[in-house]
């Protein structure tokens, strides 16, 4: 009998004896008011202030074209702090140190360091304000797979440790800026200022890599308003060094007591992904970018999310296929897009799912599809993770399927399997 | 003589009516009153979930909350501390608003009433909630009932209905200490009248000003074997500007 069964059995069981059974429940009340509390130590502040875990990773893929397969290893520290300086003012700092087998490129660090947060934070008095200067990982949007508002995505992130959209996001780098903060009730405004610091990305492993974060000045302007319990949203204002100001505005909203749907969209003129990827001249053209998706959660505690996904800067599916003809320039588009964080087709789908409890107590599924709907390609994505207090056991499976010239058919590698383990100190 | 009868009656009804039992929304403000400080304030609550007697399960969090300007429902900031993993994750909860904040993810995900449920913070339903502002209350009778310490209390039995769209419990079955307005047990139902929790509040020691629980029982309806201890410590009064009470505020939110 499955772990599922067994509890659907055992919870039949249950309701029929407290159902038929008016003093069986009293007895089961009684026996509960027995119970004792633990002990609960809590942290002193300076554990709190203080999150530290490694991660190991053993895995292999094997691959198309006849290259066989392939052992991948990973070994990551991960390490946030942050401490008060004086009323009102803290300081924070968020590292990790990945140590990964093979690295891609070839002849890049296996050894990586991404100081993904260093910055000071000062909130005056009465606490409505907040002025922060420092590398700072700012992000919007609330779309799942992909964030057309979340303008200081790209190039944010240093090292490649997992397919999960959601988990992808914990590496990226922030960039260095002045931050200003003013919130009201139900509503907030931001500035950050973001300026260039150097020219190109660094392949050095230990470098601070602001020519990724900081290759030119940037600024976004922010306006939050909660219009009611059930609908918030964002207008955001984008300007960047040689390109027009992008607009870009999302919303999230409430629609029953299951079901949260959320909608994304920016409007920039710039030039078109292939011709960032391949280095071509281009005009740059006006065009969108747009997610919208709903989740919706059933009594047995499984999440669903489904998106759409546009991209009119991606190359739709007639432009994709002629690139066919060469599977290095469908390669190094792929890799500029997610360099960028940008959908790599003109439209995807995503369905995003959560299991929590699956079967077990403490055992999470998480899975996705994303699919293409001008080639048919999908990456399907499974986790399954097991956690104990301070220990959490992983099993992930990644496969990309897809005709030779696919989005997901051209890459190397057809299958991924990994086993992690985190311990959380 | 005849108006002497007349004024003799009327002080007698007056004072009749001055010893008459609270009404049933009365009873429920004082009991909201002893739950929940009306200045806002942080408790720190230590989760410990058991399993047909035995301990499966514990978590700490720090709960921020303070009452909403307009409405005057509570809002509330629940910071994880336990276990590691959590530690300094977030959830906002403004009525049926709902955010969940990953500082590490720096992603701000809001969450349906059903996702709420998926975790231990669905709990803070039976603890930080003005129930006066949600439900219309009915006075059902008096009973002698046991309460959380196993000792026999009078207490005023309330049935509640909600009166707010979209709240979590459809009804409630409340018992009130008749003596100090004190709740002493509570039994959550869903529309469909299926009982999801019952709930006992005891362990009462002096915090912020009043005698309150420090420790709630929280009893499965589907799987009474299911219990989770809900402690409070360590409450402190907080300067908590409503302001803070947003999803824009929680990449910042870090208490003194």
């Amino acid at each position: 009998m499955t772990g599922i069964a067994r509890a659907v059995l055992g919870a039949f069981i249950t309701i029929a004896l407290t159902q038929g059974s008016p003093a069986f429940a009293a007895d089961v009340e009684s026996d509960a008011l027995s119970l004792e509390s633990s002990p609960g130590v809590a942290p002193a502040e300076g554990i709190q202030s203080t999150k530290l875990f490694v991660e190991g990773a053993l895995g292999n893929a094997t691959q198309r074209y006849g290259r066989g397969s392939r052992d991948l290893s990973r070994l990551s520290l991960d390490f946030s702090h942050n401490a008060r300086l004086g009323p009102g003012l803290r300081a924070f700092i968020s590292d990790r140190l990945d140590q990964i087998h093979p690295r891609e490129p070839a002849g890049a660090d296996e050894t990586v360091n991404s100081l993904r947060e260093a910055y000071l934070s000062w909130q005056p008095e009465g606490g409505t304000s907040v002025v922060a200067v420092g590398r700072i990982n700012l992000r919007y949007g609330p779309g799942y797979g992909f964030n057309p508002t979340d303008f200081f995505r790209d190039g944010s992130l240093r090292a490649l440790t997992t397919a999960d959209p959601f988990a992808l996001r914990e590496n990226r780098l922030g960039s260095v800026m002045l931050r200003a903060q003013h919130l009201w009730t139900d509503g907030s405004l931001s500035v950050a200022l973001s300026p260039k610091l150097a020219n190109r990305p660094s392949m050095d492993g230990w470098s601070l890599d602001l020519g990724s974060t900081n290759n030119r000045d940037r600024a976004l302007v922010a306006l939050g308003t909660q219009f009611s319990q059930s609908v918030s949203s964002q207008l955001l204002l984008y300007k960047e060094d040689g390109l027009s100001p992008a607009l870009g505005a999302n919303v999230t909203a409430l629609l029953s007591d299951a079901a949260v749907a959320h909608l994304e969209w920016s409007r920039s003129k710039e030039p078109d992904l292939l011709s960032r990827a391949l280095a071509q001249p281009a005009t740059n053209e006006r065009r969108n970018r747009f997610v919208s998706g709903l989740t919706y959660t059933t009594l047995s505690k499984l999440s669903i999310t489904g998106e759409y996904q546009y991209n009119g800067f991606g190359l739709d599916q007639a432009n994709w296929a002629a690139l066919g003809a060469s599977p290095s320039a469908q390669l190094a588009y792929l890799s500029e897009a997610l360099r960028r964080q940008d959908l790599a087709p003109r439209q995807a789908y995503l369905i995003y799912v959560t299991q929590k409890n699956f079967g077990l107590k403490d055992l999470d599924l998480t899975g996705y599809v994303r699919f293409n709907p001008g080639d048919h390609s999908r990456l399907a994505w499974l986790e399954l993770r097991r956690h104990w207090p301070s220990f959490d056991l992983t099993f992930q499976l990644q496969k990309n399927m897809g005709r030779p010239a696919s989005e997901f058919g051209v890459l190397p590698d057809r299958n991924i399997m990994q086993i992690l383990g985190t311990y959380y100190f | 003589m005849k108006s002497w009868v007349l004024i003799l009656i009327a002080c007698l009804a007056g004072s009749t009516s001055a010893l008459a039992a609270p009404s049933a929304e009365e009873i429920l403000a004082a009991s909201d009153a002893i739950r929940n400080p009306s200045k806002p304030f942080s408790v720190m609550v230590t989760l410990t979930e058991f399993q047909a007697g035995k301990q499966v399960d514990t978590s700490t969090l720090t709960s921020y909350s303070r009452t909403q300007q307009q409405g005057g429902q509570f809002s509330s900031l629940l910071r994880f501390v336990l276990p590691a993993r959590d530690a300094g994750k977030l959830m906002l909860k403004n009525g049926n608003e709902m955010w969940f904040y990953d500082p590490t993810s720096k992603a701000s995900v809001r969450l349906s009433p059903q996702q709420r449920l998926l975790g231990q913070a669905s709990n803070g339903d039976v603890a930080t909630v003005n129930l006066a502002k949600d439900y219309k209350a009915t006075l059902v009778g008096e009973e002698d009932i046991q309460d959380g310490e196993r000792k026999v209390r009078k207490a005023y039995k309330l049935s509640l209905t909600a009166s707010m769209p979209d709240v979590t419990y459809a009804s409630i079955e409340m018992w009130v200490d008749a003596e100090n307005s004190r709740p002493i047990k509570a039994r959550f139902y869903a529309e469909s009248s299926r009982l999801l929790k019952t709930v006992y509040y005891r362990r009462f020691q002096s915090q912020l000003g009043a005698e309150r629980p420090t420790e709630s029982v929280i009893i499965d309806g589907l799987n009474p074997q299911s219990v989770t201890l809900m402690r409070f410590s360590d409450y402190s009064a907080r300067n908590i500007p409503d302001s803070w009470m947003q999803r824009d505020f929680l990449p910042h939110f870090q208490p003194e």
